[in-house]
């Protein structure tokens, strides 16, 4: 993978490290990035958009947090392998905590039936697949 | 050491009986890149002198690497780099002699990243400084600054004399240069897409007064603007719990933008009908807080 192939819009309403977890993301679970692949490094990432390194190691960071990716002497990041990927599922699920909990408090103030709230997800869920 | 390298606190400052800042404090965290907005005549050139020591306030202080801004040793100075608007220059001088003799006055002068960045953008030492483009100056004025290797870099409105591509060059070089070393940047800019780029953290000025500080990477998650239309608008109590900025529109809506702690839930007309809730990029939300 080039630092290129990742679009960086710093328009955008998403944060550019969260572009950057949410592109990488995208790539390994369309397996456009294979298990051992290398990441471009840090320095190069941030050299060809001429943004922040900081940020671009956070996106690394969360992913490797989640399990997508991990860190290989003398080559950086590399997409991990996907058993490890299978094997963090619910450290995964951990992470949606927050905004689940987020969402399930607002469903309470809007005064929302737990099936609507329960439908809805499930389509939004479809529609990403 | 280990406290903020640039910070003030309560500065009031008047020309001629006219405000220009208006109890505005500011504290840089070691190795952050600070983007300083707002719009002409903000106050950010007059913020920035004051802070490093080249203008007075009328009340407030300001502290640079632990020292007060007016009375910083010659030991701090040489670790400050600072960018002026427009960049004096010795224009009788060939770059690379100016390049030589300012070097000689700093103990860690980078001789081999000076000849790098003047091969790299083209810019032969043997040529005279007054016959130098404004962006090949400011090009200059930005390796003197990072040759001596600061600890605290201050530009101000670094990009305003680039065309685009000499102004990636130039947040490249930021970005890499500064953010690698641990250098702790402040620049001034009113071009947002640069700041979004590059900063860390995000400081808006506006009227005289800093009306947003906050990192860079929360902002867009935190800020929400609402758009509320105007039958809503009547019903509407006073301020909401968050609200930063409230704008009548042309239509009798209301454009309001709030700010939540990360995690935490929007104010409560989020949900409601006739409220239309938006994620503002950078751009909007600056837009919305300084109009």
């Amino acid at each position: 993978m080039n630092p290129e192939d990742l679009s960086i819009r710093p328009g955008a309403a998403e944060p550019i490290y969260r572009q950057i977890v949410e592109q990488l993301r995208r790539l390994i679970a369309s397996k456009q990035l294979s298990s051992g692949e290398s990441l471009p490094s840090v320095r190069d990432v941030a050299g060809q958009h001429a943004i922040n390194p900081m940020t671009v190691s956070r996106a690394y960071g969360l992913l490797e947090l989640e399990g997508l990716l991990e860190r290989q002497r003398g080559k950086g990041m590399v997409v991990a392998a996907s058993r490890r990927r299978l094997q963090t599922d619910d450290r995964r699920l951990e992470q949606l905590e927050p905004g689940l909990t987020d969402i399930v408090r607002q469903a309470r103030e809007l005064g929302l039936a737990d099936r609507l709230v329960v439908e809805r997800l499930k389509v939004l869920l479809e529609r990403e697949k | 050491m280990g406290g903020s390298p640039l910070r003030c606190e309560g500065i009031f400052k008047r020309y001629d009986g006219n405000v220009v800042l208006n109890d505005v404090s500011l504290s840089l965290l070691p190795g952050a890149i600070f983007g300083l907005v707002g719009r002409n005549g903000a106050g950010k050139t007059t913020l920035i002198q004051i802070l490093l020591g080249l203008l007075q306030a009328d009340s407030g202080s300001a502290v640079v690497m632990d020292e007060p801004a007016l009375a910083m040793t010659d030991a701090s100075k040489r670790r400050l780099g600072y960018v002026p608007q427009q960049p004096e220059t010795l224009g009788w001088m060939h770059v690379g002699d100016m390049l030589n003799f300012v070097g000689d006055f700093y103990p860690m002068w980078d001789q081999p990243y000076v000849e790098d960045c003047l091969k790299r953008w083209s810019i032969a030492p043997s040529r005279p400084l007054s016959k130098l483009s404004p962006g090949e100056r400011q090009r200059i004025a930005l390796i003197r600054a990072l040759a001596i290797r600061p600890q605290l870099l201050v530009l101000d409105e670094p990009a305003a004399a680039l065309d685009p591509v000499a102004r990636r060059d130039l947040l490249r070089e930021l970005a890499l240069r500064a953010g690698e070393s641990g250098t702790t940047v402040l620049f001034s800019t009113h071009i947002v897409s640069d700041l979004e780029r590059v900063a860390s953290h995000v400081a808006c000025l506006h009227h005289h007064k800093m009306v947003l500080i906050a990192p860079m990477d929360d902002l867009k998650e935190t800020h929400a603007l609402l758009q509320v239309n105007s039958d809503m608008a009547e019903q509407l109590p006073g301020k909401l719990p968050g609200e930063l900025s409230r704008r009548r529109r042309s239509d009798g809506g209301l454009s309001i933008i709030v700010v939540r702690d990360s995690g935490a839930v929007w104010p409560a007309p989020a949900g409601e009908a006739g409220v239309q809730f938006e994620s503002p990029g950078l751009e909007d939300l600056i837009i919305e807080l300084t109009s």
